[in-house]
Protein backbone atom coordinates (compact mmCIF):
# COMPACT_ATOMS: atom_id res chain seq x y z
CA UNK A 1 0.00 0.00 0.00
CA UNK A 2 1.13 3.27 -0.68
CA UNK A 3 1.21 6.71 1.03
CA UNK A 4 -0.18 8.06 -2.01
CA UNK A 5 -3.21 10.33 -0.39
CA UNK A 6 -6.40 9.38 -1.83
CA UNK A 7 -9.02 10.90 0.22
CA UNK A 8 -7.69 13.96 2.22
CA UNK A 9 -9.24 15.83 4.81
CA UNK A 10 -7.73 19.51 5.22
CA UNK A 11 -8.67 21.37 8.06
CA UNK A 12 -12.73 20.09 7.04
CA UNK A 13 -14.94 21.82 9.55
CA UNK A 14 -19.39 22.35 10.01
CA UNK A 15 -21.21 24.36 11.15
CA UNK A 16 -24.94 24.10 10.95
CA UNK A 17 -27.40 26.65 10.50
CA UNK A 18 -28.59 26.49 14.13
CA UNK A 19 -25.06 26.97 15.16
CA UNK A 20 -23.91 23.47 15.89
CA UNK A 21 -20.60 22.56 15.73
CA UNK A 22 -20.71 19.26 13.64
CA UNK A 23 -16.87 19.32 12.56
CA UNK A 24 -13.61 21.49 13.68
CA UNK A 25 -10.48 21.02 11.86
CA UNK A 26 -10.38 17.84 10.88
CA UNK A 27 -7.13 16.67 9.14
CA UNK A 28 -6.16 13.54 7.69
CA UNK A 29 -5.89 11.08 4.82
CA UNK A 30 -6.40 7.86 3.45
CA UNK A 31 -4.10 6.24 1.66
CA UNK A 32 -5.15 4.25 -1.75
CA UNK A 33 -6.93 0.98 -1.35
CA UNK A 34 -6.87 1.41 3.12
CA UNK A 35 -10.01 0.08 4.82
CA UNK A 36 -10.04 3.19 6.98
CA UNK A 37 -12.78 2.62 10.11
CA UNK A 38 -14.44 5.97 11.68
CA UNK A 39 -15.61 5.62 14.71
CA UNK A 40 -17.04 7.81 17.79
CA UNK A 41 -20.23 8.28 19.65
CA UNK A 42 -23.28 9.55 18.52
CA UNK A 43 -23.35 12.70 17.44
CA UNK A 44 -19.67 13.07 16.98
CA UNK A 45 -19.45 14.08 13.16
CA UNK A 46 -18.85 10.73 11.61
CA UNK A 47 -21.91 11.15 8.73
CA UNK A 48 -20.87 14.96 8.76
CA UNK A 49 -17.26 13.91 7.39
CA UNK A 50 -18.07 10.84 4.94
CA UNK A 51 -20.87 12.86 3.70
CA UNK A 52 -18.51 15.61 2.90
CA UNK A 53 -16.71 13.21 0.32
CA UNK A 54 -19.61 13.17 -1.99
CA UNK A 55 -20.82 16.64 -1.59
CA UNK A 56 -24.14 15.17 0.08
CA UNK A 57 -22.94 17.73 2.83
CA UNK A 58 -21.10 21.07 2.26
CA UNK A 59 -18.04 21.62 4.55
CA UNK A 60 -18.42 25.82 5.95
CA UNK A 61 -14.40 25.45 6.48
CA UNK A 62 -11.64 23.49 5.34
CA UNK A 63 -11.67 21.19 2.38
CA UNK A 64 -12.14 17.36 0.94
CA UNK A 65 -9.74 16.50 -1.89
CA UNK A 66 -10.49 13.29 -3.00
CA UNK A 67 -7.15 12.24 -5.63
CA UNK A 68 -6.05 15.56 -5.59
CA UNK A 69 -9.47 17.19 -6.86
CA UNK A 70 -10.97 19.77 -4.35
CA UNK A 71 -14.39 18.57 -3.59
CA UNK A 72 -17.01 21.29 -4.66
CA UNK A 73 -19.58 22.33 -7.23
CA UNK A 74 -17.82 21.97 -10.32
CA UNK A 75 -16.00 18.71 -9.99
CA UNK A 76 -18.73 17.35 -7.91
CA UNK A 77 -20.57 15.51 -11.31
CA UNK A 78 -17.13 13.78 -11.72
CA UNK A 79 -16.57 12.67 -8.26
CA UNK A 80 -20.01 11.34 -7.25
CA UNK A 81 -19.03 8.97 -9.84
CA UNK A 82 -15.57 7.75 -8.63
CA UNK A 83 -17.50 7.74 -4.88
CA UNK A 84 -19.35 5.01 -4.39
CA UNK A 85 -21.55 4.69 -1.40
CA UNK A 86 -23.22 2.31 1.16
CA UNK A 87 -26.12 3.47 3.37
CA UNK A 88 -26.86 2.89 7.05
CA UNK A 89 -30.46 2.15 5.71
CA UNK A 90 -29.22 0.64 2.44
CA UNK A 91 -30.55 3.80 0.71
CA UNK A 92 -32.70 1.18 -1.73
CA UNK A 93 -36.15 1.46 -2.95
CA UNK A 94 -38.12 -1.51 -1.37
CA UNK A 95 -41.30 -1.32 -3.77
CA UNK A 96 -38.83 -1.93 -6.64
CA UNK A 97 -37.20 -4.84 -7.66
CA UNK A 98 -33.41 -5.72 -6.86
CA UNK A 99 -32.88 -5.67 -10.88
CA UNK A 100 -34.10 -2.37 -10.80
CA UNK A 101 -32.54 -0.94 -7.71
CA UNK A 102 -28.87 -2.32 -9.54
CA UNK A 103 -29.53 -0.25 -12.70
CA UNK A 104 -30.09 2.88 -10.69
CA UNK A 105 -26.97 2.42 -9.56
CA UNK A 106 -24.84 3.34 -12.43
CA UNK A 107 -28.15 5.16 -13.84
CA UNK A 108 -26.07 8.55 -13.72
CA UNK A 109 -24.74 6.78 -16.90
CA UNK A 110 -27.40 5.39 -18.85
CA UNK A 111 -28.55 7.93 -21.52
CA UNK A 112 -32.00 9.53 -20.04
CA UNK A 113 -33.90 8.29 -22.63
CA UNK A 114 -32.87 4.86 -22.67
CA UNK A 115 -33.43 5.16 -18.56
CA UNK A 116 -36.79 6.25 -18.75
CA UNK A 117 -38.01 3.64 -21.94
CA UNK A 118 -36.52 0.96 -19.85
CA UNK A 119 -33.79 -0.07 -22.59
CA UNK A 120 -31.06 -0.68 -20.03
CA UNK A 121 -27.75 -1.01 -22.02
CA UNK A 122 -26.98 -4.54 -21.94
CA UNK A 123 -23.64 -4.32 -20.40
CA UNK A 124 -25.28 -2.89 -17.21
CA UNK A 125 -27.42 -5.93 -17.54
CA UNK A 126 -24.69 -8.18 -17.25
CA UNK A 127 -22.57 -5.74 -14.81
CA UNK A 128 -25.10 -6.08 -12.11
CA UNK A 129 -25.66 -9.74 -12.40
CA UNK A 130 -21.93 -10.30 -11.99
CA UNK A 131 -21.58 -8.42 -9.18
CA UNK A 132 -25.18 -9.75 -7.40
CA UNK A 133 -23.26 -13.05 -8.19
CA UNK A 134 -20.13 -12.05 -5.88
CA UNK A 135 -21.84 -10.95 -3.40
CA UNK A 136 -23.51 -13.80 -2.91
CA UNK A 137 -27.23 -13.30 -4.32
CA UNK A 138 -28.60 -15.82 -6.76
CA UNK A 139 -30.50 -15.29 -9.74
CA UNK A 140 -34.36 -15.87 -8.63
CA UNK A 141 -33.41 -12.64 -6.80
CA UNK A 142 -33.33 -9.99 -9.68
CA UNK A 143 -37.20 -9.68 -9.67
CA UNK A 144 -37.91 -10.44 -5.98
CA UNK A 145 -38.84 -6.72 -4.26
CA UNK A 146 -35.87 -5.40 -2.11
CA UNK A 147 -38.49 -5.71 0.95
CA UNK A 148 -38.44 -9.14 0.43
CA UNK A 149 -34.97 -9.51 1.02
CA UNK A 150 -33.30 -9.47 4.67
CA UNK A 151 -31.14 -7.43 6.25
CA UNK A 152 -28.16 -8.89 5.31
CA UNK A 153 -29.15 -9.88 1.75
CA UNK A 154 -30.56 -5.73 1.21
CA UNK A 155 -26.77 -4.41 2.23
CA UNK A 156 -25.29 -6.76 0.12
CA UNK A 157 -27.46 -5.39 -2.74
CA UNK A 158 -26.19 -2.26 -1.20
CA UNK A 159 -22.42 -2.50 -1.58
CA UNK A 160 -23.15 -4.44 -5.35
CA UNK A 161 -25.16 -1.30 -6.46
CA UNK A 162 -22.27 1.00 -4.84
CA UNK A 163 -19.92 -1.05 -7.07
CA UNK A 164 -21.76 -0.40 -10.22
CA UNK A 165 -20.02 2.61 -11.65
CA UNK A 166 -16.56 0.92 -10.48
CA UNK A 167 -16.20 3.76 -7.70
CA UNK A 168 -12.14 4.36 -7.06
CA UNK A 169 -13.35 5.71 -3.14
CA UNK A 170 -16.26 3.51 -0.98
CA UNK A 171 -17.87 5.42 1.79
CA UNK A 172 -20.08 3.61 3.93
CA UNK A 173 -22.44 5.56 6.48
CA UNK A 174 -22.63 2.93 9.71
CA UNK A 175 -23.45 -0.15 6.52
CA UNK A 176 -24.43 -2.79 9.70
CA UNK A 177 -26.14 -0.38 12.27
CA UNK A 178 -29.37 -2.25 11.34
CA UNK A 179 -28.18 -5.61 10.92
CA UNK A 180 -27.67 -8.24 13.21
CA UNK A 181 -24.38 -8.94 14.08
CA UNK A 182 -23.99 -12.48 12.12
CA UNK A 183 -25.09 -10.31 9.38
CA UNK A 184 -22.83 -7.07 10.42
CA UNK A 185 -20.32 -9.50 10.37
CA UNK A 186 -20.70 -11.04 6.84
CA UNK A 187 -21.29 -7.81 5.29
CA UNK A 188 -18.30 -6.22 6.49
CA UNK A 189 -16.13 -9.19 5.35
CA UNK A 190 -17.57 -9.05 2.30
CA UNK A 191 -16.69 -5.12 2.11
CA UNK A 192 -13.15 -5.39 2.86
CA UNK A 193 -12.69 -8.13 0.09
CA UNK A 194 -14.81 -6.79 -2.67
CA UNK A 195 -12.19 -2.95 -1.69
CA UNK A 196 -9.19 -5.56 -2.15
CA UNK A 197 -10.00 -7.21 -4.88
CA UNK A 198 -10.39 -3.86 -6.78
CA UNK A 199 -7.81 -1.78 -4.69
CA UNK A 200 -10.60 0.79 -3.72
CA UNK A 201 -10.26 2.82 -0.53
CA UNK A 202 -13.23 2.45 1.95
CA UNK A 203 -14.13 5.33 4.61
CA UNK A 204 -16.33 3.54 6.72
CA UNK A 205 -17.95 4.45 10.04
CA UNK A 206 -18.94 1.86 12.48
CA UNK A 207 -20.12 1.94 16.13
CA UNK A 208 -19.07 -1.15 17.11
CA UNK A 209 -15.84 -1.44 18.31
CA UNK A 210 -14.63 -4.68 17.85
CA UNK A 211 -15.80 -5.18 14.74
CA UNK A 212 -13.12 -1.96 13.65
CA UNK A 213 -10.38 -3.62 15.22
CA UNK A 214 -11.55 -6.35 13.41
CA UNK A 215 -12.45 -5.31 9.38
CA UNK A 216 -10.38 -2.24 9.52
CA UNK A 217 -6.69 -1.25 8.54
CA UNK A 218 -6.77 2.26 10.38
CA UNK A 219 -9.28 3.41 12.90
CA UNK A 220 -9.93 7.29 12.93
CA UNK A 221 -11.88 8.23 15.90
CA UNK A 222 -13.75 11.57 16.37
CA UNK A 223 -15.17 13.14 19.20
CA UNK A 224 -17.52 16.28 19.39
CA UNK A 225 -16.09 16.71 16.29
CA UNK A 226 -12.68 16.30 16.63
CA UNK A 227 -10.15 14.17 15.18
CA UNK A 228 -9.27 12.22 18.79
CA UNK A 229 -7.49 9.40 17.53
CA UNK A 230 -5.48 8.32 14.08
CA UNK A 231 -3.50 5.29 14.16
CA UNK A 232 -3.52 1.47 13.27
CA UNK A 233 -5.67 -0.99 14.93
CA UNK A 234 -3.72 -2.52 17.29
CA UNK A 235 -3.03 0.65 18.52
CA UNK A 236 -6.42 1.43 19.73
CA UNK A 237 -6.57 0.57 23.26
CA UNK A 238 -9.17 0.48 26.51
CA UNK A 239 -7.14 3.79 27.53
CA UNK A 240 -8.11 5.18 24.06
CA UNK A 241 -11.64 4.21 23.70
CA UNK A 242 -11.98 5.46 27.47
CA UNK A 243 -10.91 8.96 26.38
CA UNK A 244 -13.02 9.07 23.30
CA UNK A 245 -16.53 7.77 24.30
CA UNK A 246 -16.12 8.38 28.52
CA UNK A 247 -16.89 6.55 31.15
CA UNK A 248 -20.14 4.45 31.05
CA UNK A 249 -22.49 7.11 32.53
CA UNK A 250 -25.39 5.44 35.75
CA UNK A 251 -28.11 7.64 34.36
CA UNK A 252 -27.35 6.36 30.30
CA UNK A 253 -30.48 3.92 29.92
CA UNK B 1 -33.23 -14.95 37.43
CA UNK B 2 -35.85 -13.33 40.10
CA UNK B 3 -38.57 -11.16 39.69
CA UNK B 4 -38.12 -7.67 41.32
CA UNK B 5 -39.60 -7.24 44.05
CA UNK B 6 -42.84 -4.75 44.65
CA UNK B 7 -41.31 -1.93 46.01
CA UNK B 8 -38.84 -1.03 43.41
CA UNK B 9 -40.37 -0.52 40.34
CA UNK B 10 -43.59 1.55 42.49
CA UNK B 11 -40.34 3.86 44.29
CA UNK B 12 -38.88 4.33 40.45
CA UNK B 13 -41.89 5.54 39.00
CA UNK B 14 -43.40 7.69 42.15
CA UNK B 15 -42.98 10.88 40.55
CA UNK B 16 -44.23 9.85 36.89
CA UNK B 17 -47.74 10.78 35.60
CA UNK B 18 -49.43 9.11 32.77
CA UNK B 19 -50.70 11.93 30.36
CA UNK B 20 -54.76 12.01 30.85
CA UNK B 21 -56.28 10.95 27.20
CA UNK B 22 -59.23 13.84 27.78
CA UNK B 23 -57.62 16.89 28.34
CA UNK B 24 -59.84 20.46 28.94
CA UNK B 25 -58.56 21.05 25.32
CA UNK B 26 -60.20 18.30 23.82
CA UNK B 27 -63.50 18.82 26.33
CA UNK B 28 -63.75 21.66 24.43
CA UNK B 29 -63.05 20.16 21.16
CA UNK B 30 -66.30 18.28 21.84
CA UNK B 31 -68.68 20.93 23.13
CA UNK B 32 -67.32 23.30 19.98
CA UNK B 33 -68.65 20.55 17.81
CA UNK B 34 -72.01 19.88 19.64
CA UNK B 35 -72.64 23.77 19.48
CA UNK B 36 -72.01 24.24 15.57
CA UNK B 37 -74.47 21.05 15.28
CA UNK B 38 -76.70 22.89 17.52
CA UNK B 39 -76.75 26.26 15.78
CA UNK B 40 -76.54 25.23 12.00
CA UNK B 41 -79.70 22.58 12.65
CA UNK B 42 -82.39 25.01 11.92
CA UNK B 43 -80.72 26.23 8.63
CA UNK B 44 -81.32 22.99 7.02
CA UNK B 45 -84.63 21.95 8.68
CA UNK B 46 -82.75 19.33 10.35
CA UNK B 47 -86.17 19.09 12.37
CA UNK B 48 -88.49 18.60 10.01
CA UNK B 49 -86.02 15.99 8.21
CA UNK B 50 -86.13 13.95 11.39
CA UNK B 51 -89.82 14.18 11.90
CA UNK B 52 -90.83 13.08 8.23
CA UNK B 53 -88.14 10.87 8.27
CA UNK B 54 -89.14 9.36 11.40
CA UNK B 55 -93.18 9.47 10.10
CA UNK B 56 -91.38 7.24 7.38
CA UNK B 57 -90.23 4.40 9.24
CA UNK B 58 -92.87 4.08 11.56
CA UNK B 59 -95.58 3.68 8.21
CA UNK B 60 -93.06 1.19 6.41
CA UNK B 61 -93.13 -0.92 9.86
CA UNK B 62 -96.79 0.01 11.20
CA UNK B 63 -98.80 1.56 8.59
CA UNK B 64 -100.12 4.86 8.39
CA UNK B 65 -99.77 8.24 6.48
CA UNK B 66 -96.19 9.11 5.19
CA UNK B 67 -95.86 12.01 2.81
CA UNK B 68 -92.69 10.94 2.08
CA UNK B 69 -93.57 7.32 1.51
CA UNK B 70 -96.49 8.58 -1.09
CA UNK B 71 -93.91 10.47 -3.12
CA UNK B 72 -91.49 8.11 -3.18
CA UNK B 73 -94.06 5.47 -4.54
CA UNK B 74 -96.06 8.00 -6.76
CA UNK B 75 -92.38 8.13 -8.50
CA UNK B 76 -91.70 4.44 -8.07
CA UNK B 77 -95.40 3.60 -9.62
CA UNK B 78 -94.44 5.65 -12.23
CA UNK B 79 -91.22 4.61 -13.20
CA UNK B 80 -92.40 0.33 -14.02
CA UNK B 81 -92.64 -1.00 -16.13
CA UNK B 82 -89.25 -0.65 -17.19
CA UNK B 83 -89.13 0.77 -21.09
CA UNK B 84 -87.22 -2.44 -22.58
CA UNK B 85 -88.93 -1.98 -26.65
CA UNK B 86 -88.21 0.83 -28.96
CA UNK B 87 -91.63 1.52 -30.85
CA UNK B 88 -91.55 4.17 -34.17
CA UNK B 89 -93.67 4.98 -36.38
CA UNK B 90 -91.91 3.78 -39.63
CA UNK B 91 -93.14 7.15 -41.88
CA UNK B 92 -90.33 8.56 -39.40
CA UNK B 93 -88.10 6.43 -39.68
CA UNK B 94 -85.44 8.03 -42.19
CA UNK B 95 -84.36 5.68 -45.16
CA UNK B 96 -86.69 2.63 -43.76
CA UNK B 97 -85.87 0.01 -45.80
CA UNK B 98 -88.81 -2.62 -45.75
CA UNK B 99 -86.67 -5.50 -46.92
CA UNK B 100 -83.62 -5.23 -44.45
CA UNK B 101 -85.16 -4.50 -40.84
CA UNK B 102 -83.29 -4.49 -38.00
CA UNK B 103 -82.69 -7.89 -36.29
CA UNK B 104 -85.18 -9.29 -34.28
CA UNK B 105 -87.74 -6.30 -35.06
CA UNK B 106 -90.87 -6.91 -36.54
CA UNK B 107 -93.55 -4.16 -38.51
CA UNK B 108 -96.72 -3.44 -36.44
CA UNK B 109 -99.68 -2.50 -38.36
CA UNK B 110 -101.93 -0.73 -36.06
CA UNK B 111 -106.06 0.31 -36.96
CA UNK B 112 -107.30 3.21 -35.73
CA UNK B 113 -111.17 3.68 -35.93
CA UNK B 114 -112.15 7.69 -36.09
CA UNK B 115 -115.10 9.14 -37.11
CA UNK B 116 -114.43 11.47 -39.95
CA UNK B 117 -116.90 14.55 -41.64
CA UNK B 118 -116.99 13.59 -45.23
CA UNK B 119 -116.65 17.05 -47.36
CA UNK B 120 -119.20 15.93 -50.00
CA UNK B 121 -121.87 14.32 -47.89
CA UNK B 122 -121.77 16.54 -44.61
CA UNK B 123 -121.99 13.78 -43.21
CA UNK B 124 -119.50 11.67 -40.16
CA UNK B 125 -118.27 8.40 -41.99
CA UNK B 126 -115.92 5.86 -40.07
CA UNK B 127 -112.41 5.78 -40.99
CA UNK B 128 -109.85 3.34 -40.48
CA UNK B 129 -106.33 4.69 -40.73
CA UNK B 130 -103.75 2.21 -41.08
CA UNK B 131 -100.26 3.35 -39.07
CA UNK B 132 -97.05 1.09 -39.25
CA UNK B 133 -94.83 0.90 -36.32
CA UNK B 134 -91.35 -0.61 -36.16
CA UNK B 135 -90.93 -2.79 -32.94
CA UNK B 136 -88.01 -3.23 -31.88
CA UNK B 137 -87.85 -5.98 -28.51
CA UNK B 138 -85.08 -4.27 -27.33
CA UNK B 139 -84.42 -1.57 -28.79
CA UNK B 140 -84.82 0.99 -26.31
CA UNK B 141 -82.13 -0.98 -23.81
CA UNK B 142 -79.55 -1.00 -27.03
CA UNK B 143 -80.33 2.54 -27.05
CA UNK B 144 -79.55 3.14 -23.76
CA UNK B 145 -76.59 0.59 -23.51
CA UNK B 146 -74.86 2.60 -26.21
CA UNK B 147 -75.46 6.04 -24.23
CA UNK B 148 -73.83 3.81 -21.44
CA UNK B 149 -70.95 3.37 -23.70
CA UNK B 150 -70.71 6.82 -24.55
CA UNK B 151 -70.90 8.03 -20.92
CA UNK B 152 -68.02 5.37 -20.36
CA UNK B 153 -65.75 6.38 -23.03
CA UNK B 154 -66.28 10.42 -21.67
CA UNK B 155 -65.37 9.34 -18.50
CA UNK B 156 -62.07 7.52 -19.94
CA UNK B 157 -61.19 10.25 -21.98
CA UNK B 158 -61.91 12.69 -19.53
CA UNK B 159 -59.11 10.73 -17.04
CA UNK B 160 -56.63 10.15 -19.06
CA UNK B 161 -56.88 13.75 -19.76
CA UNK B 162 -56.45 14.37 -16.29
CA UNK B 163 -53.07 12.18 -15.54
CA UNK B 164 -51.88 13.70 -18.45
CA UNK B 165 -52.45 17.17 -17.46
CA UNK B 166 -51.61 16.62 -13.10
CA UNK B 167 -48.05 15.20 -14.06
CA UNK B 168 -46.63 18.03 -14.92
CA UNK B 169 -48.75 20.09 -12.34
CA UNK B 170 -47.34 17.59 -9.70
CA UNK B 171 -44.21 17.59 -10.58
CA UNK B 172 -44.40 21.77 -10.24
CA UNK B 173 -46.18 21.81 -7.18
CA UNK B 174 -44.33 19.05 -4.93
CA UNK B 175 -41.87 20.97 -2.62
CA UNK B 176 -38.94 18.57 -3.08
CA UNK B 177 -39.24 18.42 -7.03
CA UNK B 178 -40.20 22.21 -8.00
CA UNK B 179 -37.21 24.32 -9.58
CA UNK B 180 -38.24 27.39 -7.79
CA UNK B 181 -40.38 28.58 -5.00
CA UNK B 182 -42.76 30.92 -7.28
CA UNK B 183 -43.42 27.97 -9.68
CA UNK B 184 -44.41 25.98 -6.77
CA UNK B 185 -46.57 28.53 -5.52
CA UNK B 186 -48.29 29.32 -9.27
CA UNK B 187 -48.51 25.48 -9.93
CA UNK B 188 -50.13 25.29 -6.02
CA UNK B 189 -52.92 27.94 -7.50
CA UNK B 190 -53.55 26.32 -10.76
CA UNK B 191 -54.24 23.34 -8.95
CA UNK B 192 -56.55 24.78 -6.24
CA UNK B 193 -58.58 26.36 -8.74
CA UNK B 194 -58.91 23.94 -11.38
CA UNK B 195 -60.24 21.70 -7.68
CA UNK B 196 -62.04 24.75 -6.82
CA UNK B 197 -64.51 24.94 -9.78
CA UNK B 198 -67.47 21.70 -9.84
CA UNK B 199 -67.60 19.69 -13.06
CA UNK B 200 -70.80 20.76 -13.57
CA UNK B 201 -70.26 24.41 -13.31
CA UNK B 202 -67.27 24.05 -16.07
CA UNK B 203 -69.67 21.74 -17.86
CA UNK B 204 -71.96 24.84 -17.83
CA UNK B 205 -69.83 26.94 -19.76
CA UNK B 206 -67.91 24.34 -21.63
CA UNK B 207 -71.42 23.23 -23.39
CA UNK B 208 -71.58 27.22 -24.43
CA UNK B 209 -68.26 27.18 -25.66
CA UNK B 210 -67.90 23.51 -27.34
CA UNK B 211 -72.04 22.73 -28.03
CA UNK B 212 -73.86 20.06 -27.24
CA UNK B 213 -71.66 16.62 -26.80
CA UNK B 214 -69.26 15.09 -25.58
CA UNK B 215 -66.47 17.16 -26.09
CA UNK B 216 -67.74 19.55 -23.17
CA UNK B 217 -68.18 16.34 -20.83
CA UNK B 218 -64.72 15.12 -21.52
CA UNK B 219 -62.94 18.67 -20.70
CA UNK B 220 -65.30 19.21 -17.40
CA UNK B 221 -63.89 16.27 -15.99
CA UNK B 222 -60.54 16.43 -17.10
CA UNK B 223 -60.17 19.78 -15.43
CA UNK B 224 -61.40 18.82 -12.12
CA UNK B 225 -59.84 15.47 -12.36
CA UNK B 226 -56.03 16.95 -13.11
CA UNK B 227 -56.87 19.25 -9.86
CA UNK B 228 -57.55 16.21 -8.11
CA UNK B 229 -55.05 14.46 -9.27
CA UNK B 230 -52.05 16.83 -9.08
CA UNK B 231 -52.83 17.37 -5.26
CA UNK B 232 -52.52 14.11 -4.51
CA UNK B 233 -49.93 13.44 -6.65
CA UNK B 234 -47.38 15.93 -5.56
CA UNK B 235 -48.09 15.25 -2.15
CA UNK B 236 -47.15 11.33 -2.35
CA UNK B 237 -43.89 12.62 -4.31
CA UNK B 238 -43.35 14.93 -0.84
CA UNK B 239 -43.66 12.01 1.55
CA UNK B 240 -41.35 9.56 -0.66
CA UNK B 241 -38.80 8.34 1.69
CA UNK B 242 -35.70 10.95 0.66
CA UNK B 243 -32.94 8.21 1.45
CA UNK B 244 -33.29 6.19 -2.14
CA UNK B 245 -33.29 10.05 -3.69
CA UNK B 246 -30.35 10.62 -1.93
CA UNK B 247 -28.26 7.51 -2.56
CA UNK B 248 -29.04 8.10 -6.37
CA UNK B 249 -28.47 11.59 -5.98
CA UNK B 250 -24.92 10.64 -4.92
CA UNK B 251 -24.27 8.52 -7.88
CA UNK B 252 -24.37 11.43 -9.72
CA UNK B 253 -27.73 11.11 -11.53
CA UNK B 254 -29.96 14.06 -12.58
CA UNK B 255 -33.39 15.04 -11.28
CA UNK B 256 -35.36 13.56 -14.05
CA UNK B 257 -33.94 9.71 -12.98
CA UNK B 258 -34.15 10.49 -9.49
CA UNK B 259 -37.75 11.17 -10.16
CA UNK B 260 -37.92 7.56 -12.35
CA UNK B 261 -35.50 5.55 -10.41
CA UNK B 262 -36.29 6.70 -6.60
CA UNK B 263 -39.61 8.33 -6.53
CA UNK B 264 -41.69 6.70 -9.25
CA UNK B 265 -41.53 3.10 -7.53
CA UNK B 266 -42.33 4.68 -4.44
CA UNK B 267 -45.48 6.34 -5.11
CA UNK B 268 -46.76 4.39 -8.20
CA UNK B 269 -49.58 2.09 -6.74
CA UNK B 270 -50.86 4.91 -4.81
CA UNK B 271 -51.11 6.83 -8.32
CA UNK B 272 -52.66 3.85 -9.66
CA UNK B 273 -55.07 4.05 -6.36
CA UNK B 274 -55.73 7.17 -7.45
CA UNK B 275 -56.26 7.29 -10.96
CA UNK B 276 -59.21 4.23 -10.48
CA UNK B 277 -60.67 6.27 -7.90
CA UNK B 278 -60.87 9.05 -10.48
CA UNK B 279 -62.04 6.92 -13.47
CA UNK B 280 -64.92 5.56 -11.04
CA UNK B 281 -66.06 9.16 -9.82
CA UNK B 282 -65.53 10.42 -13.54
CA UNK B 283 -68.28 7.83 -14.56
CA UNK B 284 -70.77 8.89 -12.15
CA UNK B 285 -70.05 12.39 -13.13
CA UNK B 286 -70.41 11.84 -16.31
CA UNK B 287 -74.25 11.35 -16.20
CA UNK B 288 -74.77 14.35 -14.60
CA UNK B 289 -72.70 16.85 -16.57
CA UNK B 290 -74.50 15.03 -19.01
CA UNK B 291 -77.85 17.10 -17.65
CA UNK B 292 -76.66 19.95 -18.99
CA UNK B 293 -76.35 18.73 -22.61
CA UNK B 294 -72.66 16.92 -22.19
CA UNK B 295 -73.60 13.96 -23.93
CA UNK B 296 -74.09 10.51 -22.99
CA UNK B 297 -76.08 8.85 -20.63
CA UNK B 298 -77.07 12.19 -18.50
CA UNK B 299 -78.15 14.05 -22.06
CA UNK B 300 -80.66 10.92 -22.17
CA UNK B 301 -81.71 11.30 -18.91
CA UNK B 302 -82.61 14.78 -19.09
CA UNK B 303 -84.60 14.26 -22.30
CA UNK B 304 -86.70 11.76 -20.78
CA UNK B 305 -87.14 13.34 -17.54
CA UNK B 306 -88.52 16.52 -20.03
CA UNK B 307 -90.75 14.73 -21.99
CA UNK B 308 -92.03 12.50 -18.78
CA UNK B 309 -91.32 9.40 -20.34
CA UNK B 310 -91.02 8.27 -16.60
CA UNK B 311 -90.81 4.33 -18.14
CA UNK B 312 -87.33 5.31 -19.96
CA UNK B 313 -86.55 7.08 -16.82
CA UNK B 314 -86.85 3.56 -14.93
CA UNK B 315 -84.60 2.02 -17.51
CA UNK B 316 -81.93 4.63 -17.33
CA UNK B 317 -81.85 3.86 -13.76
CA UNK B 318 -81.42 0.86 -13.65
CA UNK B 319 -78.74 0.54 -16.14
CA UNK B 320 -76.89 3.54 -14.63
CA UNK B 321 -77.08 1.20 -11.31
CA UNK B 322 -75.91 -1.66 -12.64
CA UNK B 323 -72.98 0.48 -14.53
CA UNK B 324 -71.64 1.75 -11.55
CA UNK B 325 -71.98 -1.85 -9.65
CA UNK B 326 -70.13 -3.31 -12.44
CA UNK B 327 -67.31 -0.49 -12.31
CA UNK B 328 -66.91 -0.67 -8.46
CA UNK B 329 -66.38 -4.35 -9.23
CA UNK B 330 -63.75 -4.15 -11.88
CA UNK B 331 -61.70 -1.06 -9.94
CA UNK B 332 -61.28 -3.17 -7.06
CA UNK B 333 -60.34 -5.94 -8.66
CA UNK B 334 -57.93 -3.84 -10.10
CA UNK B 335 -56.84 -2.42 -7.14
CA UNK B 336 -56.25 -5.47 -5.08
CA UNK B 337 -53.69 -7.13 -7.81
CA UNK B 338 -51.73 -3.97 -7.58
CA UNK B 339 -51.17 -3.67 -4.15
Amino acid sequence: MSGDPHVAFVGASKRFAEGAQALADVTFHVPRGQFCALVGPSGSGKSTLLRAVNGLTQLSGGEVRVDGVRVDAASLPRIRRKVGMVHQDFGLVSRASVAENMIAGAIAEIPTWRALLGLYPAAHQAKACALLAEVGLAPEHLPRRVSELSGGQRQRVGIARALMLDPEVLVADEPVASLDPRASEEVLDLMRREALARGVTVLCSLHQLDLARRFADRIVALRAGRLMFDGPTDAFDAATEMAIYGPVKESAQ
Amino acid sequence: MTLARDDAPARAAAGWRFPTAMRPRTLLAWLLLLAAVLVSAPSVEAGRMLRMTGEAASALVAGGDSQVLDGLGAIGRQLVPLQIAERREVSRIEGFNRNHLPPFSHVEVAETRTERLDPETLEMRAVVERTEYLVEPFGYLAHVGVKLWETLMIAFWGTLLAVIMSAPLAFLSARNLTPHPAVYGAARAVVSLLRAVPELVSALFLVVAYGFGPIAGVLALALHGAGFLGKFYAEDVEAADPKPQEALAATGANRLKVLRFAILPQVLPQYIGYTLYVLDRNFRMATVVGLVGAGGIGQELKGRFDMYNYHHVGTILVAMFAAVFLIDQVSARLRRAHF
